[in-house]
């Protein structure tokens, strides 16, 4: 419902050429298919009407003269025609569609592509919300203007166009007006559906809001039952629902009032050539037949004044979705790789923090003149408050972002000299919350190393310490873990993450240690698991479990950006400073959550036995 | 919560729940269905009328001054159909949106009745699904598919009469295929909504990819898994391209096919008009006003499959929202004991047993008794059935045997608003709704609540502060589009709720592990505070905190299996005392960890 709030905050009234252009460019691309349903829509309206055109003839050649023998030909020559169109509709309905397809995986595509490019500043300021609506529901918006929109106004177009020939070529005074109602029509229709449209957007808008409040309500059920806040919040709904009940009222009679009214403006059409027709009729300047054709071609041609307007009416919506689609094809990434940096094979050897200053928003420094030089396969934890610049440093280290001033240095070399894929192929990341994608536990640690056998995932798994668990699961290795990994709990998804980090055996480890509460042999296996991802290699762990932090060489209390302090666990304790305070503070915590409740059946089950 | 199939109801029954929602707006319903007779007669008129003038107008000179009259009349009749149609429609939509507003509303209220049992089995997805989607189906059954249906077999009856009256053999000889065209249609938008399915289907499964994308964004790019990933999204990319082909080709199949049947009867019924004529059985007008009705006998009916089609799917929805209704609510307000002022807060729990589907007994045998003010205390590993204990107190749980008592009365006897009019309960992490902070705090009053009052009962909660900090103070908005708030900040929310709500007996989940220190004695003086003068059952978490409480119950697989005041439990040797003594000894162990640690330097560098 998000996605739609930002979607209507985004419309735009407004819309110009260059857009326009774009997204005819996009169907171009298939210039056959695009020329072939155009070529056979224009085929089909025109046989349209001649369809009219041989219904005069039936009159004017068979009935009025008395000679049955010209049904022969007229008939002949009308099933031929819709045989024919029926050809073209096949083949117009395929190929618009076709390219409609095309383009709507075309552009799913070089949405997601760009999207694997774009920087992590990208995501930060662009809402989640947003990015899906574009690549899940506009390119349908788009495709469908420039295939199934251009084919209904190219239709449209040359029904109208054809009858209007047929019709100056019968009797050219009572065609000119005819056509003189048709601008009026097509105006009318627009206007209409434009109001129509915003209309509609009213309902929608006030939908979302009726969902949010169902699932607020159905989520939030227990809350509501204790607090007994039942009658307000009925109160509170049902002047929603009168909303959306005036709303939708009003959209929908709006609607129903919409054919009548160009019918009715249709009608004046129809009485002029009654009228007119009728006169010369009897002036016998016009035929039966004739008049016959001109009320044909007006009733008919109340179709394709329709389908004009509401494509008209329709564009703007689909313009702005494409404006919005390019907006993201055509954003530029921040980080990109130097024309001549280079893969150096490896990243063993130190890495430096050389005065780096980086920040989110100009003018809030996050990390300030940081600086910090870790020795080959050299641990350090890094604590502090939250907010303190810990997971900045991760960041930065990872190429995430960039320093703002400053450079970072692995192996000697600074590292934007490097490629992206160079660093983040060989670092390492355990996240907090670790991250897991749909599919089994075997590809979920395989993303770690794609090419890696099945003995050395294996083998990943028990470093890590989790085969254990992985064994007990119903089909091990094969086992579906959910989107977002949610069939597994918390403890299990951490230790398919390290199991990943493992297997990818990289040179630099950047861990964020996860204070999620999970029960205390999932904590000795997770810890377990860190420890032997942590030897012989440089390592940074924002470390808040006190075995974590007493492990690492070397410990560095970060706070507001800065290093407040830094040094061995023993060296800092002495100082009795900020580390001594948090150290307590972490043990006192640690020490407590072990003795909770919950994992105390320990003790009660020696009192029973 | 296992996928279950949802139950689709059978065809009867799917229309007993639509006439039942129908119910008030039949009246106007009708005259939407009416109408579209109207604007159909309409229409078959204009084509008699034409008829006419073509007949009139074959050799008569006289004829000239009926001209206007019929320009007129053709306007006249374009107004009347179009009268006809915008009542048809206005009506249907003032039935449809009515009939959905009260299903919403109905619906929304009957949610928020449901017992805690209900909404435990039931996924909330689902619930939330049926409520908007099935509703909304429900709305189209009424104001686009059975109106629709109406008006294609209005069309149908009515231009078929007027063909009749014209002549009866070339009206039932024009009418041949349309059975045929009707099953076939039927029959052709059954399989493509299934087909449709799989296409929105693969849609889904395009959004879950790039979600999950997103959301593991630092995970792709740690990994350097960017071409990966496009990849695996590349593969169901082109199966969206590939299912999408294949609705086309059913839909470029059917339409042309369609075609050629409609053509072939109307061609059919143009030669055999045609020939009649000429053989004077019929009019040169009677043939003008025939090709012009025919049409509207044969094109419509392509229509009439996917109206029916859809028609059906919203008799499903019908259903479905049907079965929530079915669901028994809690009645609030039943109950012969209706004391008028508050309860003192004595409770008496006398061989209390309760299990929750009637299964798995969750509470055997509880029996205690606490005086009005008394805190007690309830402590035991995770699953003890300390929560379900406090659940039965405003009855969101029924318990199956044994009695509860307050103030010496069965708590069945009290309605059910009453006792949790009674009942305050402060959350460990309760739910908070997207609203503005103040709105969060008086949620649960039903009276105008004074700045100064909301204000209050901030600071007396120490949330006071935090407030301010916000951009918006007070106003600020809580969840998704405002602000975050953290676990310690979100319980003391509760506890100003509570203090507002001023209750007489209080229920509270005391955990402070997720909160640092100085948050801790911020909440803990907060809720000591509460707690003066009302009767509190407090779920406790740690030993420290609860030793000065009345009555100490500590439980164990449903079952107190120890209870007395924390000197009692301290002179007998059992779970209360061998916790309390570790939990106490944590303090000691910090200065001997610390003091061990500034050694350890030693042990390294040896």
């Amino acid at each position: 419902m998000a996605m739609d709030e930002w979607e209507e905050e985004d419309f735009e009234e407004s819309w110009d050429g260059q857009t326009l252009a774009r997204m005819l460019g996009l169907a171009a691309r298939k210039r056959l298919w695009m020329g072939g349903f155009l070529a056979t829509v224009t085929l089909v309206a025109v046989s349209d009407s001649v369809f009219t055109y041989l219904k005069k003839l039936v009159i004017d050649q068979a009935i009025t003269p008395g000679k049955p023998e010209s049904l022969v030909w007229i008939f002949a020559l009308f099933a031929t025609l819709s045989l024919l169109q029926a050809a073209g509709v096949f083949t117009f309905i395929y190929l618009a569609g076709l390219l409609g397809e095309q383009i709507q995986y075309d552009l799913r595509r070089s949405m997601f592509t760009k999207l694997q490019e774009l920087s992590f500043s990208y995501f930060d300021r662009t809402p989640v919300g947003w990015i899906m609506s574009r690549v899940t529901s506009d390119p349908a918006k788009v495709a469908d203007l420039v295939t199934w929109g251009l084919m209904d106004a190219t239709w449209a177009a040359m029904s109208i166009i054809s009858s209007l020939v047929f019709m100056l070529y019968l009797q050219w005074t009572l065609g000119i007006l005819v056509f003189l109602t048709i601008p009026v029509l097509v105006f009318a229709g627009a206007l209409f559906k434009q109001r129509i449209i915003r209309q509609y957007r009213q309902v929608r808008q006030i939908n979302s809001k009726i969902t949010a409040s169902f699932n607020e309500t159905i989520t939030g059920v227990r809350v509501i039952k204790a607090l007994g806040r039942e009658e307000n919040n009925l109160h509170e709904f049902q002047s929603l629902t009168d909303g959306m009940y005036a709303a939708g009222f009003r959209a929908a009679w709006l609607s129903a009032l919409f054919l009548p009214v160009v019918q009715g403006i249709g009608a004046v059409a129809l009485a002029t050539v009654a009228w007119f027709g009728g006169a010369r009729a009897m002036q016998g300047t016009i035929s039966i037949g004739t008049i016959q054709a001109f009320i044909g071609y007006v009733t008919f041609m109340l179709w394709p004044v329709q389908d004009l307007a509401r494509v008209f009416s329709e564009m703007q919506h689909a313009i702005a979705s494409a404006e919005r689609s390019f907006s993201l094809v055509d954003s530029l990434p921040e980080i990109v790789d130097r024309p001549d940096s280079a893969d150096p094979g490896t990243l063993r050897g130190e890495v430096e923090f050389d005065h780096v200053s980086f920040w989110y928003k100009e003018g809030k420094p996050v990390l300030e003149d940081f600086s910090l030089r870790v020795r080959e396969n050299e641990s350090i934890a890094l604590v502090g408050p939250t907010g303190g610049g810990k997971t900045t440093i991760a960041s930065l280290l990872c190429r995430f972002y960039e320093p703002r001033r400053g450079v970072i240095r692995i192996a000697g070399r600074d590292y934007t000299t490097l490629t992206q894929k160079a660093i983040q192929s060989r670092i390492g990341v355990v996240l907090q919350t670790p991250h897991l994608f749909s599919g089994t536990v075997r590809e979920n640690i395989r993303y770690g190393r794609l090419e890696a056998t099945e003995a050395e995932l294996e083998e990943a798994a028990r470093v890590a310490g989790a085969d254990e668990f992985i064994h007990r699961l119903e089909k091990g290795y094969d086992t579906e873990v959910g989107q977002g990994g949610n069939q597994l709990s918390t403890g299990q998804k951490q230790l398919i993450s390290l199991a990943r980090a493992v297997l990818a055996q990289p040179d630099i480890l950047v861990m964020d240690e996860a204070t999620s509460s999970v029960d205390t042999m999932t904590e000795a296996l997770i810890q377990r698991g860190m420890e032997s991802l942590m030897t012989g290699r440089v390592s940074f762990v924002i470390a808040h479990r006190l075995s974590t932090i007493r492990r690492a060489h070397r410990i560095v209390v970060v706070e507001e950006g800065r290093i407040a302090e830094i040094g061995t666990h023993a060296e800092l304790l002495r100082l009795r400073g900020k580390y001594y305070w948090l150290y307590t503070q972490q043990f006192r915590w640690e020490r407590m959550r072990e003795l909770d409740m919950g994992s105390v059946r320990g003790l009660l089950g020696a009192q029973e036995t | 919560m296992a996928e279950q199939q949802p139950k689709e109801g059978t065809f009867r029954e799917r229309l007993t729940i639509l006439w039942n929602y129908s119910k008030g707006f039949r009246g106007s319903y009708l005259v939407a269905m009416v109408s579209q007779a109207g604007s159909s007669t309409a229409k078959a008129v204009t084509f008699f009328l034409l008829g006419f003038l073509v007949d009139q107008t074959v050799g008569h000179n006289t004829f000239m001054d009926f001209l206007p009259l019929l320009a007129g009349g053709i306007i006249a009749l374009a107004l009347v159909d179009g009268f006809f149609s915008f009542l048809s429609g206005r009506f249907a939509a003032k039935s449809s949106e009515n009939v959905a507003r009260r299903l919403r509303n109905t619906l929304y209220d009957h949610i928020q009745h449901l017992p805690f049992t209900y909404h435990d089995h039931m996924a909330a997805g689902e619930l939330i699904q049926r409520s908007t989607s099935d509703v909304d189906a429900v709305r189209r059954f009424f104001a686009d598919q059975a109106i629709g249906v109406v008006r294609i077999v209005m069309l149908f009856v009515v231009n078929l009469a007027a063909l009749l009256l014209l002549n009866a053999k070339l009206a039932l000889s024009s009418v041949v295929v349309v059975p045929a065209i009707v099953v076939i249609s039927v029959f052709f938008f059954r399989r493509v909504s299934k087909v449709y399915d799989d296409y929105q289907d693969q849609d889904a499964i395009l959004s879950t990819m790039l979600q999950e994308n997103l959301a593991g964004v630092r995970v792709v790019r740690a990994f350097a898994r960017q071409d990966f990933e496009s990849a695996k999204f590349e593969k169901e990319n082109t199966e969206k391209y590939r299912r999408g082909r294949i609705l086309l080709l059913m839909h470029s199949l059917f339409w042309p096919s369609s075609d050629i049947l409609c053509a072939s009867q109307v061609l059919a019924g143009f030669i055999l008009g045609a020939l009649m004529t000429i053989h004077g059985e019929i009019t040169v007008g009677q043939y003008v006003s025939y090709t012009g009705l025919v049409v509207y006998l044969i094109w419509p009916m392509r229509d009439l499959g996917r109206l029916i089609v859809h028609a059906s799917n919203g008799m499903v929805s019908a259903f479905r929202t049907g079965e929530i209704l079915r669901e028994h609510v809690e009645d609030l307000d039943a109950g012969s004991y209706r004391p008028a002022g508050p309860s003192r807060g004595e409770v008496e729990f006398r061989n209390v047993s309760f299990d929750y589907h009637g299964d798995i007994s969750v509470l055997r045998d509880i029996t205690f008794h606490c005086l009005p003010g008394q805190a007690i205390a309830l402590l035991g590993p995770t699953g003890s059935g300390k929560t379900s204990l406090v659940n039965l107190l405003p009855r969101f749980y029924e318990y199956s045997s044994g009695s509860v008592l307050l103030d010496g009365v069965e708590l069945r006897e009290y309605p059910k608003r009453y006792l949790r009019r009674q009942i305050g309960i402060v959350e460990q992490e309760p739910f908070l709704f997207s609203r503005t902070i103040r709105e969060n705090i008086v949620y649960g009053v039903e009276r105008e609540v004074p700045d100064a009052e909301v204000e209050a009962a901030a600071r007396a909660a120490a949330l006071h502060d935090v407030i301010l900090s916000f951009p918006e103070g007070y106003r600020t908005l809580v969840g998704e589009k405002g602000v975050t708030l953290s676990g310690g900040q979100r319980q003391r929310m509760a506890i100003a709720r509570a203090i507002l709500k001023d209750p007489r007996l209080l229920i509270l989940d005391d955990s402070t592990s997720s909160v640092d220190s100085e948050t801790e004695a911020e909440i803990r003086g907060a809720l000591e505070r509460l707690m003066r003068g009302r009767t509190t059952f407090i779920i406790a978490h740690r030993v420290q905190s609860v030793m000065h409480a009345d009555q100490l119950l500590v439980l164990d697989r449903g079952r107190i299996i120890q209870s007395g005041t924390h000197e009692e439990l301290m002179h007998r040797d059992g779970f209360y005392r061998r916790i309390f003594l570790l939990q106490s000894r944590i303090d000691e162990e910090v200065e001997l960890e610390t003091e061990s640690g500034e050694g350890a330097d030693a042990v390294l560098a040896s």
